[in-house]
């Protein structure tokens, strides 16, 4: 194994071991879990068997490995952000719909 | 039978016109939505005995005004009006906009600067007629309904569409885009001419720098309407 290797698969574990006790310590539910626990172990996988992959990259025609694992994890990065969007905006409308309804109760109770 | 009236007020932060505003309204119930204002606004209104709402924080006018539709619908009336804290409407025209909808003409009414000249003292600045004018025209193209005042804050509304709007209203930018979504949705809308008055205190949420980032704002909302499958 390179060294590169044995850093990326001690990053990946710390990564997951910092996801696990979130889990456990109930900052994050096990409903939103799934993706974040799945990436390290991918990373840990891909740190330890990097062949499937390597050829799967210059199938696709990437000349590095490392040029691909960073596109990669780019797109994913994108797109966790833009469904932490999503779930924002839908987050705000119930706020907003919360806020709305504890006023006209509390004007309600006033009165 | 007599119709049942509210007058919904959204008030962010009107100490200084908001007792004036009050004392010109006559023979109507009324709500003030207080939208989380930071001055002395709430002691003025609980002082006062005026009839409020509080809200926990501040929503910004599409939610404020959404609020005092989820209480007119909770407390069965029959007619809803937007009606401005800061002395910029006219009380004397409440009872010319909901005339149509009292004899069941149309399902809302939009309180209109531009539709008869000579009606209006008021006096717009040239950017913003033009931005009223583009969002007008684009109303129009989507829709085939000539709506001349589309920013107006002065409308009233029937039973149903009190109904809908408790339910859905937007957030931003809430005039022109629910003018069109109600067309859309086949509501009659009507515009009348009435009287509005240079706002006494306070400003508008539209200033002049900020028009043009406004009307873009407007014409992606309403392309977004215009896509969205929407019904009652």
């Amino acid at each position: 194994m390179t060294t590169l290797q044995i850093e990326m698969a001690t990053a990946a574990a710390i990564l997951l071991i910092i996801i696990i006790a979130s889990i456990v310590r109930s900052r994050l539910s096990i409903r939103n879990s799934i993706a974040w626990l799945l990436l390290p172990i991918a990373f840990i996988v891909i740190a330890i068997f990097p062949g499937p992959l390597q050829s799967f990259a210059n199938w696709l025609g990437f000349e590095q490995l490392s040029n691909f694992i960073f596109l990669v994890i780019i797109a994913l990065l994108i797109l966790i952000c833009f469904f932490l969007t999503v779930s924002n905006s839908k987050q705000q409308d119930q706020i907003t719909k919360l806020n709305q309804e504890i006023s006209i109760l509390k004007h309600r109770k006033d009165k | 039978m007599k119709k049942k009236v509210l007058l919904i007020i959204p008030a962010h932060n009107e100490e200084a016109s908001i007792e004036k505003t009050i004392s010109s309204i006559k023979n109507y119930d009324y709500v003030i939505i207080n939208d989380g204002s930071t001055d002395k606004t709430e002691q003025i209104l609980k002082d006062n005995n005026f009839s409020h709402v509080n809200l926990s924080f501040n929503l910004g006018i599409g939610g404020a005004v959404q609020t005092g539709y989820k209480y007119a619908l909770e407390n069965n009336y029959d007619i809803a009006v937007q009606f401005d804290a800061d002395g910029q409407h006219d009380a004397d025209s409440i009872e010319t906009l909901i005339q149509p909808i009292v004899n069941g003409e149309t399902n809302f009414t939009i309180g209109s600067r531009f539709i008869k000249k000579n009606s209006t003292n008021f006096k717009s600045s040239f950017l913003r007629r033009i931005g009223i004018r583009l969002i007008s025209n684009v109303i129009f193209i989507f829709s085939r309904t000539r709506i001349y005042d589309t920013t107006s804050g002065f409308r009233a509304a029937d039973r149903d569409v009190i109904t809908y709007f408790a339910e859905h209203y937007p957030k931003e930018y809430p005039e022109p885009v629910s003018d069109y979504e109600l067309i859309k949705l086949g509501f009659k809308v009507t515009e009348i001419p009435v009287k509005m008055h240079e706002r006494e205190a306070g400003k508008s949420s539209i200033h002049t720098w900020k028009s043009a980032y406004y009307v873009i704002n407007v014409l992606l909302s309403l392309f977004v309407i215009k896509l969205r499958r929407i019904k009652k």
